[in-house]
């Protein structure tokens, strides 16, 4: 036999909070489910009603079947990868391209497996007690951003190059 | 009579539930999962997590159902997109939920890898779910580099010339990688199996475990959550500190010697010993 669980924390009566334990349970808890699944649920709902309506007000595209012949074909990534392809820009020649593509892309997944031992300091979560690890993480994000958007210009002010 | 019914089916129910428990634990089990405690002021920011395991749950439902009428040949693997998407039944819809819910994914991936990273979720003794995170965002990234080839169309087609063209600059590796992604000199038919063997098979097979992984040692410990999930706690702990401190003040000065600053001390030390 099982009791059900009521999804609510039990007291802990005179629990001594140290550093050790401050973050072993929040404040406030909600059950999984269904607090959490209620709301999990909502933004599933919505991400594939999106996905529904998208595709068919805006199809997945499928252009003219692929011909090796072609030489003038002006092929564009995924916008996901437009950070990268302009990142490219900035290492032009043969010299500096697979300093570009491999070399720092791969430095840059090296630095992000490493990051949990970067930034160890155990009591610090919040992203203000850490400043360096916050304003590295904000400038990353900055500079994705950028290159995506001038991606983007290029691309639109030059449709064709 | 019908609460006879009901009574009947009561019982029979709870007969199933405790004979399936006895023999698998279920229920136990489903208790375990489904009653865990999780922090309550961030839920609705925690929900990034479950839209990115949502959305790629959709890419292998409705990737499955597209391999009903794709054929992974350079013949007829633009024929079979075209005719999913203006022939088979639904076939706008199930290739539009894979290719839409791959382009939220990877901006899902995106959010939930800064709030993870700016709340500092990566932390003590959370550090292996960020490893095994940061490679399930390789897969996928490799999922969608692999997937633009197969509808062979212009896009798909030079986009995937350019990348390998990128990736054969790697340094030392760059051409024994691109020889066995094109299976031959150029991109061909033997790419496209390649590729088709690499977004179906592969990658799936070893992004499916990685997501339990991934799961279970989220689990394991806990949703961390965010700092502001503890703000009373470490009020308390605060407050906790504070009052030994003065208590140790206090305690010295019941032994009768009143307190005296460190500097002070090393004085009176320092001057006995200058005069013995």
């Amino acid at each position: 036999m099982y009791a059900p669980a009521t999804g609510k924390a039990k007291p802990v009566e005179e629990e001594v909070i140290t550093e050790e334990n401050v973050f072993e349970r929040p404040d406030e808890t909600i059950g999984f489910f269904p607090g959490q699944v209620l709301k999990d649920g909502y933004v599933s709902t919505f991400i594939l009603l999106a996905c529904v309506v998208l595709s068919y007000a805006a199809p997945a595209p499928l252009t003219e079947p692929a011909n090796t012949a072609t030489v003038e074909y002006v092929p564009r990534p995924e916008w996901f990868f437009f950070f990268y392809e302009q990142m490219l820009m900035f290492f032009p020649g043969y010299a500096l391209i697979s300093f570009g593509a491999v070399v720092v892309p791969t430095i840059f997944i090296g630095l992000l497996f490493a990051v949990p031992w970067l930034d160890r300091s155990p009591q610090h979560y919040n992203a203000v007690s850490r400043p360096f690890a916050s304003v590295i993480g904000i400038l990353v994000v900055v500079v994705v951003v950028l290159n995506m958007l001038l991606a983007v210009s290029r691309i639109m002010n030059f449709p064709t190059a | 009579m019908i609460g006879r019914i009901k009574t009947q089916t009561v019982e029979a129910s709870q007969f199933l539930v405790d004979w399936m428990e006895h023999r698998t634990g279920i229920v136990t089990m489903l208790e375990h999962f489904l009653y865990e405690p999780v922090p309550k002021r961030g839920a609705w920011l925690y929900t990034l997590g479950s839209a990115v395991l949502f959305t790629i749950t959709l890419q292998f439902l409705t990737g499955i159902l597209l391999l009903f009428y794709y054929a992974p040949t350079t013949d007829d693997a633009w024929n079979s997109v075209e005719y999913i998407m203006t022939d088979a039944y639904f076939g706008q819809l199930i290739r539009g939920i894979h290719y839409w819910s791959a382009n939220f994914l990877m901006a899902f991936i995106g959010l939930h890898m800064g709030q993870v990273f700016f709340s500092g979720g990566y932390k003590s003794p959370r550090e292996l779910n960020w490893i095994v995170g940061v490679i399930l965002l390789l897969l996928v990234v490799g999922l969608s580099f692999t997937g633009y080839l197969l509808r062979w169309d212009q896009d798909g087609f030079w986009a995937s010339v350019v990348g390998m063209k990128i990736g054969s600059y790697s340094p030392f590796v760059g051409g024994y990688v691109i020889h066995f992604l094109l299976g031959g000199d150029v991109v061909g038919p033997a790419t496209l199996s390649r590729f088709f063997a690499i977004h179906v098979w592969l990658l799936p097979a070893m992004i499916a475990p990685l997501i339990g992984a991934h799961l279970f040692l989220l689990r394991r410990h806990g949703v961390f959550g965010s700092e502001f999930e503890y703000t009373d706690r470490i009020a308390k702990l605060h407050e906790r500190q504070r009052l030994e401190e003065y208590a140790r003040y206090e305690a010295d000065e019941d032994e009768g010697e009143p307190y005296v600053g460190r500097r002070d001390r090393a004085d009176r030390e320092g001057y006995e010993r200058d005069g013995e």
